[in-house]
């Protein structure tokens, strides 16, 4: 173990070094495609940031001309499909991505390839989806994409296939990383890292991955089948032909219901780890935490159609429906609990990242205690479609999600970058934000009571409706210059922010162990894992004895590493080497969905009709060139096969 | 001082609630918080009382949160690592049964009104409401021919005895249970003060049964997106005492009487006589979406006309009644309802005002007299 002076390097990466494309784009580093994500994810928060705006300006007032309906219903169904798929989504995947190998002590992930493969398709459905904006408009039938709305017949465009096609890949992508995921945490723990010795944010990694390959397919069956009923009139939810409207939303939710706990599992796992490190305690109930967590998994598969009591499935289904959905709130509301516990008798920091953790529970027990009405079948029959569900879901999105991945980001940003993010400022941007986000919201509750519904570009005067829209609107404008503030800190922050040591915040798991920023293969050493906190137990060899709820651990013997790229022994490290095929794997997929998008149009033209056959077959040649391409790599790679 | 300071802000801050609950009790046009009919009402009456259990645990568990925090930050001075517990299961195993006894009685609440909002009385009267993008029509069938276990379909053998669009007329205190259709995408039937939503989906059949409890003009509307003009689609139910809406059933199922009479309206004199000749003319292609009864109008795509005059709103009520709004709609019916399909043929233009005029003076002379109960 090589310990050298801290100052060799826990400093920041010189700037004086050349940033070099190459070294991005031909990526297989789990960290650099980590902060890939990470970047696009936040770039798309803006410009769905940006959409939310827009339709908070039309809605600010009543009647208004601002935009027009079908803009509106454009930039309403790209907001929810960008920040579903295109911003929490990958930002969780890029953090877990960052994170994941780190706190298991790996030096990748299991297929280093496969996950540059996944960060580049995703991008290309992110593009796709963009992409409708200019070419004739983007999908305006709801991100739900009730049939029979989608057919051709009531939607002509092209911006449902777009929309079906952009997701399919970001699909692929999906489910493609959750298999990484899944390989590597069961096959790559570092030795003695058990299960039940695994970070909460590994596990919550994990119970989300497999979410994710069960719930996923759902959806990319259900809209393959809705492209074929939109190219070839296959009918499978169009009425007119003997369809079935409502098989989609049975489709679509399974699918969608899990989504929510995709979007959300990660961050608690977040959430389970920053509380105790804040609060210089262990988690409470490290058990009940990361059973709860598989728990809310399972039960997120019984629940789906509690977006459906109004369409008539009868009240015993609704029963059950309603039932289970309850049942939800068990776990729920054991995580809170245990997050509770945890400060209790702590010593509590409350630096920035503790504040987003602790706003992140505040704002979720609005938010869970909304979605307990919204799980009663007559009560939600009221409150469904209307704004009342906007504000639930936006107190478990943004006052969950969204501020739970700032409580990760504030964590997080030295070991990524080497530098410290600027508490003060962070702090201002917190309370601005968690004020803002409830003057946004909180009159949401207000405006579905009083039976504003949903989706309505515009609403007329009298209503009593104008005062909430217009403090909402107010509220936006507030919430955006919260997230102006977070970028000015991260840029300020990265040239001449603090210093980041390895182990700014005094941290329990191995990701503080190595140096800020991480050499390549992270740890010169693997290291050997005796306790749920090794770094924490190797600091404090005397709290270890109180570690009654657990298992027993024998003393830890982890050590900081100070190592850094020409470390003695670093070379002989074998890390996978560059390779430009995944990425240009994604483009072919990319090209070609974009060619079949036009391949069945019959109102295009005939030169239209050629060039999707021309970029179809583009597609598929570079899809081949890359497998090709990366079966060879794979070769030259191997220690075993290659050349040595 | 800094004590002072934070208890203003937490007096502030519960003020500042109560006062947006207590905004959120007025009786504005459609709120669902006051309410007119029994589904409506027996909801309100489960969200009360979820509503205090909900203000309950949000206290006891918010009030745990910040309290755990205030408590417990660090004191600069404290060097001594805190006490380092892992758990404790007897406390785990209670706060996992103590939101499951919260729910349990919830969901025990929830069974009993669902159950009480399910129930078709077989008195009920029977009426179909058929959504169409974006305006939805009602239909009124002689009630002998029609059981509540069958869905009511419309062919030669059975037709409606009175098709309307936009004003849903039912009497006061008789249950009625709605067939619900749609005949192109998903809608959504919702009168917030009076009954809960239920889906309108192509291909399928649903009911929604309720009572209204008192006379009055009600807001209603589709609460599923349903495409470009879904914000526009609205209609009203007028609920009557019994014996004006049987008046108003004998009254609206007459053929109307032959157009005459003149408005003003665009600075012109209309003429109903001859707005009569151009609605039946195929050039014009009103009557190739619209009926009006007892002509041969006969179009199926837009809604029926007959006693336009005593809508109480147009296209699709967003437009309160008059004979000015309705010459504006004949103009440019874009401008008002962005997506709507008669403005794909009629756009601004294609009618010349003198035309616009006399189509409104004909359409508004068939009236009915109805004498109609406030709005509520």
């Amino acid at each position: 173990m090589a310990i050298a002076e801290q100052k060799l390097t826990s400093t920041a990466p010189t700037t004086k070094e050349s940033f070099q494309w190459r070294s991005w784009l031909a990526t297989v580093d789990h960290k650099k495609i980590g902060i890939i994500y990470i970047i696009s994810a936040f770039i798309f928060f803006i410009i769905g940031g940006i959409e939310a705006m827009l339709m908070r300006v039309q809605l600010g007032t009543p009647n208004s001309t601002f935009l027009s309906a079908d803009l509106y219903n454009q930039l309403f169904t790209m907001h929810a499909t960008t920040m579903v798929f295109l911003v929490v989504m990958p930002m969780n995947v890029g953090i877990g991505n960052y994170v994941v190998p780190l706190m298991i002590g790996a030096r990748d992930m299991a297929f280093p390839r496969l996950n540059a493969f996944s960060v580049w398709l995703f991008l290309g459905g992110g593009f796709l989806l963009y992409l409708s904006f200019l070419t004739g408009g983007a999908t305006n039938v709801g991100w739900f994409a009730y049939a029979p709305l989608t057919q051709t017949q009531f939607s002509p465009g092209q911006g449902v296939d777009y929309w079906i096609l952009g997701l399919g890949l970001t699909g692929v992508a999906s489910i493609a990383g959750a298999l990484n995921f899944i390989v590597t945490v069961l096959n790559m723990r570092a030795p003695g890292m058990t299960i039940n010795r695994m970070p909460l944010f590994v596990w919550m990694n994990v119970v989300v991955s497999f979410i994710l390959i069960f719930a996923f397919p759902t959806f990319t069956v259900a809209s393959i089948q809705l492209l074929f009923d939109r190219q070839f009139g296959a009918a499978f939810f169009n009425p007119a032909l003997g369809g079935d409207a409502v098989l989609w939303q049975h489709l679509f939710w399974f699918f969608g219901h899990p989504e929510v706990y995709i979007l959300i599992l990660p961050v608690m796992g977040m959430i389970s780890e920053v509380l105790p490190v804040y609060s210089r305690k262990p988690i409470f109930g490290y058990s009940f935490v990361a059973f709860s967590g598989v728990g809310i998994g399972f039960l997120g598969f019984i629940v789906w159609a509690h977006h459906m009591f109004g369409t008539g499935m009868g009240p015993i289904a609704n029963g059950f429906f309603a039932a289970a959905s309850m049942v939800i709130a068990i776990p729920t509301g054991v995580k809170i609990f245990n997050w509770i516990a945890t400060m209790w008798g702590g010593d509590v920091r409350l630096t920035t990242s503790m504040l987003y953790a602790i706003g992140f529970i505040s704002m979720f027990i609005i938010g869970g205690i909304s979605g307990i009405t919204l799980a009663s079948p007559p009560i939600d029959l009221q409150q469904t479609d209307s704004y009342y569900v906007v504000a639930h879901f936006h107190y478990v999105l943004f006052g969950g999600s969204i501020l739970g991945l700032f409580a990760g980001a504030f964590y997080w940003f030295p070991k990524m970058t080497g530098r410290m993010l600027d508490e003060k400022l962070g702090k201002a941007q917190f309370w601005l934000m968690l004020i803002s986000m409830n003057v946004t919201f909180f009159p949401m509750h207000i405006l579905g009571t009083e039976g504003m519904p949903r989706r309505i570009y515009t609403y007329e005067s009298g209503m009593g409706w104008e005062m909430w829209n217009f403090i909402e609107t107010i509220g936006t404008f507030f919430l955006a210059f919260s997230v102006l503030m977070f970028i000015y800190n991260v840029l300020v922050s990265l040239r001449s922010g603090e210093v980041a040591s390895n182990d700014p915040w005094d941290a329990a798991t191995l990701e503080w162990v190595v140096p800020s920023p991480p050499p390549s293969y992270n740890f010169l050493h693997i290291p050997h894992v005796t306790s749920r906190r090794p770094l924490w137990d190797a600091k404090y060899p005397h709290t270890t004895a109180d570690d009654h709820h657990g298992e027993k651990s024998a003393p830890s013997q982890i050590r900081y590493e100070y190592s850094h790229e020409d470390s003695p022994g670093a070379k002989e490290i074998h890390m996978p080497t560059l390779t430009f095929m995944p990425m240009v794997l994604s483009a072919g997929l990319t090209v070609a969905a974009l060619g079949f998008i036009y391949i069945n149009q019959a109102i295009l033209g005939l030169p239209i009709r050629t060039a999707s056959y021309v970029f179809v077959a583009i597609g598929i040649v570079m899809v081949f060139y890359a497998i090709r391409g990366w079966v060879l790599d794979s070769r030259r790679d191997s220690p075993y096969l290659g050349h040595h | 001082m800094r004590k002072d300071a934070r208890q203003k802000v937490v007096l502030a801050t519960v003020l500042a609630s109560i006062t947006m609950v207590l905004a959120g009790c007025a009786n504005l046009p459609a709120t669902t918080m006051y309410t007119y009919g029994d589904h409506a009402t027996r909801i309100l009456d489960l969200l009360m009382i979820v509503f205090w259990m909900a203000v309950a645990v949000f206290v006891v568990v918010q009030g745990a949160l910040v309290y755990t925090v205030v408590r417990f930050r660090n004191k600069p001075a404290a060097t001594t690592l805190p006490k380092q517990i892992h758990g404790n299961t007897k406390i785990e195993i209670a706060w996992t049964i103590a939101p499951a006894i919260v729910v349990l009685i919830i969901a025990v609440l929830t069974f009993r009104t669902q159950a009480a909002n399910s129930v078709m009385p077989p008195e009920a009267i029977k009426i179909r409401s058929v959504a169409h993008q974006w305006w939805f029509e009602f239909q009124y069938f002689n009630q002998d021919g029609v059981s509540l276990s069958t869905p009511i379909v419309v062919d030669d053998q059975n037709q409606p005895t009175i098709t309307t669009a936009t004003d849903m007329y039912v009497p006061v205190g008789v249950p009625i249970t709605v067939q619900l259709d749609a005949a192109d995408v998903m809608h959504n039937f919702w009168i917030p003060k009076i009954a809960g939503k239920t889906y309108m989906i192509p291909g399928k059949s649903n009911y929604l049964t309720f009572t209204v409890t008192e006379p009055g003009i009600y807001k209603a509307f589709c609460a599923e997106f349903c495409g470009e003009a879904h914000a526009q689609m609205h209609f009203r139910l007028i609920a009557l005492p019994a014996a004006e809406y049987e008046a108003w059933k004998a009254n609206v199922s007459k053929i109307p009487a032959a157009a005459t009479g003149t408005v003003q309206v665009l600075g012109l004199t209309g003429d109903a006589s001859r707005g009569a000749a151009l609605f039946a003319d195929a050039k014009k292609q009103c009557a190739t979406c619209h009926i009006i009864n007892g002509t041969d109008a006969k179009g199926k795509i837009g809604p029926n006309l007959t006693y336009l005059g005593s809508r109480t709103a147009l296209g699709g009520a967003i437009l309160p009644y008059s004979v000015d709004n309705l010459a504006k709609w004949l103009q440019d019916s874009n401008a008002i309802k962005q997506g709507n399909l008669m403005g794909r043929v009629i756009k601004k233009g294609t009618l010349t005002d003198q035309e616009v005029a006399d189509l409104t003076a004909y359409l508004d002379s068939m009236k009915l007299s109805v004498a109609l109960p406030a709005e509520k």
